[in-house]
């Protein structure tokens, strides 16, 4: 009775299972609704002027509301990127690729992008890029909505336009 | 006691308990709510020193999901700040203790938690350990009815007393407008609604909701600009008790009894019935009485007036329960308590709990005048 197992007990079962139901608030949903139609919502800082995407109801910065929609392009401009040598799990991507943060015109803060259609040595700051949407029809309001980002081979945009907006 | 510095709570901001918010997160819950809460203050985010709050992640449903709170708390410039993984009123308590060191003098401690996303009895099944109490399965269910049944053996109360006390708490929630429940409730009813798990009847639960909550706190030189009658911390104790269940005498709270005592002492009180009010954080009948007994509360009496708010058996949200407690204790001392206003109340107790059958227990005593000169 004293003496422990002569075959130690190595560990027990505890599976967690949580289930959640994220509810995604009124301003993302209009933001997701909103790729459905190709179209990209940011809101804008009732303070600063600032605008950002996917829209939130506050500024971080400031603490003033965020509260105004705005329509943003949906191109803009590389402020950062890495060369990817890893796969993405469940996706056909043609390795190396590049992610980037990409600032969109009208936007103060950038979104995170994969780029295709570029070659690794071919990406830089300032680059030009515009979206590449999943065909009419099969939109769902879903981030994948937009397949990734490539170059529109426009003229780099000067670093100053983007290097607060990173 | 060697003095302390005069603390007082001067604003609080509460949007109402709902069951399930379909439109906001709960960082667009708690926005507002802190907006309001200074502005109630006249003062701007840069004025307060300290921010603090109490979730949990597993209500939230991600790791370090409390720091997604942090972009509506006006968190820039960089702030000093604190999280618990605790009812947010024990984020008050750590906001009180920094001002007692004399490191801020203004502070905001935020509550938040969307109980509805997830399935919140598993959640708080995960409190227990994962080898015994935790792996067959309890829940605040369970154990609460354990608790039930415990009070019950040792105390003789019966099923009729648990209908009069949830139906006592829910008249007083018909006149509170942030209360989740609202309409009152016969105690015949109630005590004829189904069993949850005997002994607790569905009448005697508190439902769980949601909301956010911010209250503001503030050092004497401060709290004065702040607010016109700054609902003052006279004293205050937290105890915990051990986590093994079947150790514990489930029929008292001996955590509840020391803290309470140990609060009084602090607000050179000798007992419970010098306040003209409590607010518990009682999720059931038989530990509103545990609680009563804890802290030598007679029901009968006049004063203190028991959860006028209609406590958390008018609404339970998880994280808040506690720091509403206080934020009630503020409304009453400062004139905003609107139709549930005890009249006369110059002094009033919160308690807050946390864990499985009030393992935790977090008492505030305020009142109306500062405490030490």
């Amino acid at each position: 009775m004293s003496q422990p197992p002569e075959t130690p007990i190595k560990y027990i079962e505890s599976a967690i299972r949580l289930p959640y139901h994220h509810v995604a608030g009124d301003y993302r949903a209009r933001y997701l609704r909103a790729l459905r139609d190709k179209k990209i919502l940011g809101s804008r800082c009732a303070a600063t002027g600032k605008v950002f995407v996917p829209p939130i109801m506050s500024a971080p910065h400031s603490f003033a509301p965020a509260d105004e929609f705005v329509e943003l392009a949906d191109r803009g401009v590389v402020t950062t990127y890495c060369v990817v040598n890893i796969p993405v799990i469940g996706r056909e991507v043609e390795l190396p690729y590049v992610a980037a943060s990409v600032a969109l015109d009208g936007a103060d803060i950038s979104i995170f992008a994969m780029l295709q259609e570029c070659k690794a040595e071919e990406a830089r700051m300032g680059m030009r890029v515009e979206a590449v949407w999943k065909p009419d029809g099969e939109r769902t309001g879903d981030h994948t909505d937009i397949l990734y980002f490539r170059p529109t081979g426009e003229p780099d945009a000067p670093r100053a336009s983007f290097i607060n907006r990173l | 006691m060697s003095n302390l510095r005069n603390v007082a709570v001067v604003g609080f901001a509460q949007a109402p308990i709902v069951t399930r918010d379909l439109h906001r997160t709960s960082q667009d819950m708690l926005y507002p709510q802190v907006r309001r809460a200074l502005d109630e203050c006249g003062v701007s985010r840069d004025d307060i020193d300290y921010q603090v709050a109490g979730s949990s992640d597993y209500i939230d449903g991600r790791p370090f999901g409390f720091v997604m709170a942090l972009d509506v708390m006006g968190s820039w410039p960089p702030r000093q700040d604190l999280h618990v993984e605790m009812d947010a009123a024990f984020a008050a308590y750590y906001a009180w203790l920094r001002m007692q060191a004399g490191d801020c003098d203004t502070a905001i401690v935020c509550g938040y938690g969307k109980s509805s996303e997830g399935d919140l009895d598993r959640v708080l099944n995960l409190q227990l350990d994962p080898f015994y109490f935790g792996a067959i399965g309890l829940d605040p269910v369970a154990t609460s009815a354990l608790q039930a049944s415990a009070f019950m053996e040792h105390s003789k109360k019966s099923d009729h007393d648990f209908a009069a006390i949830a139906a006592r708490n829910r008249a007083a929630g018909v006149r509170n407008p942030d209360a989740l429940l609202r309409e009152v409730a016969d105690p015949e009813v109630l005590s004829e609604s189904e069993w949850v798990t005997g002994p607790l009847r569905r009448g005697y639960m508190s439902p769980y909701g949601e909301t956010a909550v911010c209250l503001v706190l503030a050092a004497e030189g401060k709290a004065e600009a702040m607010c016109d009658r700054p609902a003052w911390i006279h004293g205050l104790d937290q105890r915990i008790e051990m986590q093994n269940i079947g150790a514990r005498n489930l029929a008292t709270s001996a955590g509840a009894q020391l803290a309470t005592q140990k609060a009084l002492a602090m607000a050179g009180l000798t007992a419970v019935k010098d306040c003209d009010f409590v607010e518990l954080s009682a999720t059931n009948p038989a530990e509103e009485m545990i609680l009563c007994q804890a802290m030598d509360i007679d029901p009968e009496e006049e004063r203190p007036v028991i959860n006028p708010s209609g406590g958390p058996m008018c609404g339970n949200p998880i994280m808040m329960t506690g720091l509403i407690r206080l934020g009630e204790v503020f409304r009453q001392l400062s004139g905003r308590a609107g139709d549930h206003a005890v009249a006369g109340a110059q002094r009033g107790l919160a308690h807050a709990a946390s864990g499985h059958c009030l393992q935790q227990n977090l008492v505030f005593v305020c009142g109306s005048e500062r405490r030490w000169t």
